[in-house]
């Protein structure tokens, strides 16, 4: 799978444009301006601060091992609470039975909130799933 | 949790889901993307999405899903070790004209024109507080929870007060609504507001406005207080960004500077707000609330009836209306205030307590709403549809803030929880 590039300097902490014009800053050197710019003559120079914060370092999480195949397996269909996510997981379970018919899913909506964690659930589809297919959105 | 998982998101968040995954270290995560929105789809208009493409790759939707659970991870799926983000060089150095097209085109402003953050000019906000240049002021986020939180100093923060115009004496009540953590432009897609109350010898001492004109464009210390928030809010922690840090949907006008409301408390009928909560009148707080929006409260049923209008009962069918995820933040100018002191409420709780009674809906209607929930627990389970119930089921959902100059006896009513309260004193 690809990655665009607005996700790569997302991952670098920084918007597309903040990197952009930092590069440009770094050309100074060469007769360029911190905008990017050819220098205006004759007009004074300042020096500006940068504000922004320090965001954290970011530990790069291997993902799971992927299985051989879906045959005989449970996959939990878990819904993080927004509106019409069971009824599209609903759909998603159809579908399995429809085109995948050896496949087991189990619906179950995630505790607390969008973003929060729910170890109970989590303990539970290690225990009796194999697979998680996640709906994510409204 | 060590099982392979496959996240279906909705292409009105791909930017969002992409960026979040590689700040949670895994960049390369298996998103597959709908059509967006899922709800209000019927059935068939679900399974059409599924049985059609993945409108990013062009595939398949559901083999692409299946896939991403079963096709084997390739080397940089499986790779570990740490990345540190940057965030540019400490200083940018250019003309006065190219530096704004410079910090407007890195999305560092609210998109109006700064006061370029020298270092002299930052040098003088910092001698407005005794902390040092170097402490951590706090951590904030976009949004709790979904992205990871941001630390920053109280010289980065300074660099933001600059660059919105505030004064030196305005520090200690900027450094204390960045010690919260709390975004101004919290990521979500329902364009949320965020507001401040101050109380407390403090406004007076910064010439704060709470009286004609008060939430207007009318003095610099409610407006550049409010500013600074907004502009911190991008810069110390990665937020508003458009897609990826901020997803209301509509914005919302008031994040440009927020609504900074400075209490008018020497004419209300009632102790000072912070005073509820825990400190003392002569101490200087800053109280924060969020939620859904501003709205006038004139015009309303009770407020013809003479000679005291019934302003208790024109507010509990103002905030009728009101989704009850969050409360209501009432904004009484003391004319109001002062008249339902008159009507018998002598304390603020007195009037919570009433509204929270006498604001009341069915269960049938609760059952039709979004973002309002039935009532929990025994006594919920014989509810019947016709059964009429309070919105709000508890008296603390609603707040009551004195402010405005008496020349009319209006108020306003925002869609909006308490959250906390913190003291200004202590950052100067």
């Amino acid at each position: 799978m690809s990655i665009n590039r607005r996700s790569l300097l997302s991952l670098l902490g920084a918007s597309p444009a903040l990197l952009a014009g930092a590069a440009a800053a770094q050309t100074k050197a060469k007769g360029k301006t911190a905008a990017g710019k050819a220098p205006v003559v004759g007009v004074p120079k300042i020096v500006a601060l940068n504000p922004r914060g320090i965001p954290p370092p970011i530990t790069l999480i291997p993902m799971a091992k992927r299985l051989d195949s879906l045959d005989g397996k449970t996959i939990y269909l878990v819904s993080d609470g927004f509106p019409g996510a069971d009824h599209f997981l609903a759909q998603v379970g159809i579908w399995f039975q429809k085109n995948m018919p050896s496949v087991t899913t189990v619906y179950r909506l995630k505790a607390g909130g969008f973003a929060d964690d729910d170890p109970k659930l989590n303990a539970e589809i290690k225990e009796k799933g194999q697979a998680v297919i996640m709906a994510i959105g409204h | 949790m060590g099982i392979p998982a496959a996240p279906i998101v909705t292409i009105a968040f791909k930017d969002l889901a992409q960026s979040n995954c590689a700040k949670r270290g895994m960049p390369l995560q298996r998103i597959s993307y709908t059509p967006h929105p899922v709800w209000g789809k019927t059935d068939e208009q679900m399974m059409a999405y599924l049985e059609g493409n993945d409108p990013v790759s062009g595939k398949p939707f559901m083999p692409e899903v299946v896939g991403a659970l079963t096709r084997p991870l390739t080397a940089d799926e499986s790779k570990t070790g740490t990345v540190t983000p940057p965030t540019g060089a400490p200083t940018f150095t250019d003309t006065s004209d190219n530096l704004q097209q410079y910090f407007l085109d890195n999305g560092l402003t609210d998109t109006m024109p700064i006061i370029i953050p020298t270092q002299e000019r930052v040098d003088a906000m910092l001698k407005a507080t005794s902390h040092k240049p170097d402490e951590v002021v706090g951590h904030m986020t976009p949004a709790q929870g979904a992205f990871p939180a941001w630390s920053y100093t109280v010289q980065q923060v300074a660099v933001n007060a600059v660059m919105a115009g505030a004064a030196p004496d305005y520090f200690p009540t900027i450094l204390a609504i960045a010690s919260t953590g709390i975004s101004a432009l919290f990521s979500s897609t329902n364009s949320l507001v965020s507001a401040a109350v101050i109380n407390g010898p403090i406004r007076d001492k910064l010439q704060m406005n709470y009286g004609i004109g008060a939430m207007g464009p009318f003095n610099q210390a409610n407006a550049t207080i409010g500013r600074a928030w907004t502009i911190m809010s991008r810069n110390l922690d990665g937020g508003g960004i458009c897609g990826e840090t901020y997803m209301g949907s509509q914005g919302n006008v008031i994040n440009y500077s927020n609504l900074i409301i400075p209490e008018n408390e020497k004419d209300s009928p009632w102790p000072a707000f912070h005073t509820t909560k825990g400190f003392k009148p002569e101490e200087n707080v800053i109280s924060f609330f969020f939620g859904f929006l501003i709205t006038q409260g004139q015009g309303g049923k009770g407020l013809g009836v003479k000679p005291v209008p019934l302003y208790n009962v024109a507010m509990s069918a103002n905030v009728a209306p009101f989704a009850s995820l969050f409360g209501a933040l009432f904004l009484l100018d003391p004319l109001v205030a002062n008249g339902l002191g008159d009507l018998g409420f002598k304390t603020r709780d007195s009037l919570a307590d009433w509204l929270q009674k006498n604001t009341t809906v069915t269960v049938k209607d609760v059952k039709s709403m979004l973002f309002s929930g039935l009532p929990r627990g025994p006594e919920a389970a014989n509810l019947k549809d016709d059964d009429v119930i309070p919105k709000w089921p508890k008296a603390d959902a609603f707040q009551f803030v004195v402010v405005g100059g008496q020349t009319n006896p209006y108020h306003q009513l925002a869609n909006m929880s308490y959250r906390v309260s913190v003291s200004i004193d202590k950052w100067t």
